[in-house]
């Protein structure tokens, strides 16, 4: 039995106690629409990031174990996944509340954010794919519905029908994946799926090749991955864009540790011809990604096609993950990095709706003299997302392509990886640059300051601390992933 | 005994290939929601059928979860299609041309 006072039960008492609580407040309270809800959001969510903190300091947090006989684990794999979807959901809180002034039922939405804060957590932490599936539609369902949060606006409603299609879509094929899992191995448990995986016959290897290649399409949904990328832009584009930094940054980081709860499992099914599987998606997902993305004008869209390419990045380091052991390390540190860079550039973009109104990247000439901290954020991010030096984007893209190299000792195609990757960033340089040129070396319709949302300036201020801290002294952070990379030893050996 | 369990993951097969097929080509957003319940419904098939030859109720266990999550997630599903109505009088989702590029 897991303990009571064990991370992930604890995460779920606070947020989803608070979760709940906030709308039965805000019927018993007479005064509609007031930020008092947010702050309550943010005050659980601080003392979520707290105890999970707290534990790990105490070292009442196991080893990274990937296996488990319980449902849910508390190991430091969880952990790590829970402070970066800890800090997202902080950074999208804080930065809604100018957003939402004004807007209607701030107490439902503050409930929604807490709500699937809960669901990425436990994603992270479970050990069983009963508890990965609720905890993914836990994720899901309230984003389906803070998708579509702008009720008369027909393109934040458009939006959200068409996530909602392929996100049901996708737990649909990840059901049908985990069924045939359970009629191959009569379980549910990771370890022991693994374990009757590795013990088929080859008459039923195809079957197990079928569970993995549903698991992989239904989870690349969320992550964006390329066949199945489709309606990623127009949800991020017509969504609320504090919603969008919670899709590109913490739904999509969950799926990713979905991934990785799971992806052992394709490690034994399919033997080495996933690692070519998944680094021939991950060059396609990239290229894809960055290439549609330079012909973008709207920023939302432009930043979402960005967040296809950084997908691919993340997988560079899954896909080497058996033969270099820093792969899963680098994917980790860039998976925390990105979440804090593409939370920071959607809540700027929010910060600029909020004020200006607009999205498209004519209408932002001249930026950086009218919204200076904004700006500065925006392009302080775009550079991490670049991978420029020395912001915490370029260490853990490092990372990424020398786990690339460092694996070509086995798999003579793995430096091609890196190659891809380097290419990809000068690409994406073309258009993240573009931006940046047009708020500081284009003259705007005016230069007179205005006023800037106090809550953006906020999560500028620390997303510049956070990208510049770490850039300039990342150790800390690399020893953190280092130790959150589940032990490897069940996987078969290379031929 | 095995003869009754390959006639479950028939009927499952078929219904998983029908769901697909109703998303897949069709554009009415209820009819898309018809495809998706038949895929979830499917693997629920699937789950139970395998549960009565696997000692242990693991596979029943998910399959009431996951009836009890399709439901939350098509009440969702058809507040959003409600919304849709009311802003165009139409729910086919060819006709949602806001986003493009």
């Amino acid at each position: 039995m897991i303990e009571f006072t064990s991370t992930p039960i604890m995460l779920t008492l606070i947020l989803g106690a608070v979760g709940v609580l906030i709308p039965v407040i805000n019927v018993a309270r007479k005064e509609k629409g007031s930020s008092v809800y947010g702050v309550i959001a943010l005050g659980a969510l601080l003392a979520a990031i707290g105890f999970v903190v707290y534990q790990i300091l105490t070292k009442h947090v196991t080893p990274s174990a990937i296996f488990s006989s319980n449902v849910l684990v508390d190991d430091k794999f969880g952990s790590f996944f829970a402070i970066a979807m800890l800090i997202v959901g902080i950074m999208t809180t804080v930065g809604s509340f100018n957003y939402m002034r004004g807007r209607a039922n701030p107490a439902v939405y503050y409930s929604l954010i807490l709500l699937s804060s809960i669901g990425m957590i436990l994603i992270a932490y479970s050990t069983d794919l009963v508890m990965l599936f609720i905890a993914w539609e836990l994720m899901s369902i309230p984003t389906y519905v803070l998708a579509g949060y702008l009720k008369k606006d027909p393109s934040s409603n458009e939006a959200a029908i068409k996530y909602f299609l392929f996100g049901a879509l996708s737990s649909g094929i990840i059901i049908y994946g985990i069924s045939i899992a359970y009629g191959l191995t009569g379980s549910t448990n990771i370890e022991q799926v693994i374990a009757g995986f590795s013990k088929l016959g080859p008459d039923m290897m195809p079957l197990a090749i079928l569970a993995v290649g549903m698991f992989i399409a239904g989870f690349g949904f969320k992550i964006g991955l390329v066949p199945f990328h489709m309606w990623l832009p127009d949800a991020y584009e017509g969504s609320p864009p504090t919603i969008a930094a919670l899709l590109a940054a913490g739904t999509k980081k969950a799926g990713f540790a979905a991934v990785l709860r799971v992806i052992i499992m394709g490690a034994i099914a399919l033997n080495l011809h996933w690692a070519f599987a998944l680094a021939v998606i991950a060059i396609v997902t990239m290229t894809v990604g960055n290439l549609a993305a330079i012909k973008q004008r709207n920023l939302t869209r432009m930043l979402a096609y960005s967040s296809i390419g950084q997908a691919g990045y993340i997988l560079i380091g899954l896909s080497v993950a058996p033969i270099s052991p820093i792969g899963i390390q680098a994917s980790l540190f860039h998976i925390l990095n990105h979440s804090v860079m593409k939370a920071a550039a959607f809540i700027a973009v929010a910060g600029i709706v909020t004020t200006l109104g607009v999205t498209h990247i004519e209408k932002i000439k001249g930026l950086g003299k009218r919204m200076p901290i904004t700006a500065l954020g925006l392009t302080i991010s775009l550079l991490a997302l670049a991978g420029v030096p020395p912001l915490n984007g370029f260490w853990s893209k490092l990372m990424l392509f020398g786990s690339a190299i460092d694996a070509g000792h086995t798999l003579s195609w793995a430096p091609y990886l890196a190659v891809a990757g380097v290419l990809n960033s000068a690409l994406s340089l073309a258009y993240y640059g573009w931006i940046i040129r047009k708020m500081y070396f284009e003259e705007g319709e005016s230069n007179k300051r205005l006023k800037e949302p106090k809550s953006v300036i906020a999560v500028m201020i620390f997303s510049i601390i956070f990208i510049v801290g770490i850039g300039v002294y990342p150790d800390p952070v690399i020893e953190f992933a280092k130790s959150a990379v589940p032990i490897m030893s069940g996987l078969p050996a290379i031929h | 005994m095995t003869n009754g369990l390959i006639d479950f993951i028939l009927v499952s097969v078929a219904l998983l290939a029908i769901g697909i097929y109703g998303i897949a080509v069709k554009r009415n957003a209820i009819r898309m929601l018809f495809g998706i319940e038949m895929i979830i419904n499917s693997a629920n098939l699937n789950l139970v059928a395998f549960s009565r030859y696997i000692p242990n109720s693991q596979g029943q266990t998910l399959a009431l979860f996951s009836i009890a999550i399709a439901a939350a997630e098509v009440a969702v599903g058809l507040a959003l299609v409600i919304v849709a109505y009311r802003m165009y009088r139409n729910i086919d989702i060819a006709d949602f041309r806001s986003l493009k590029g």
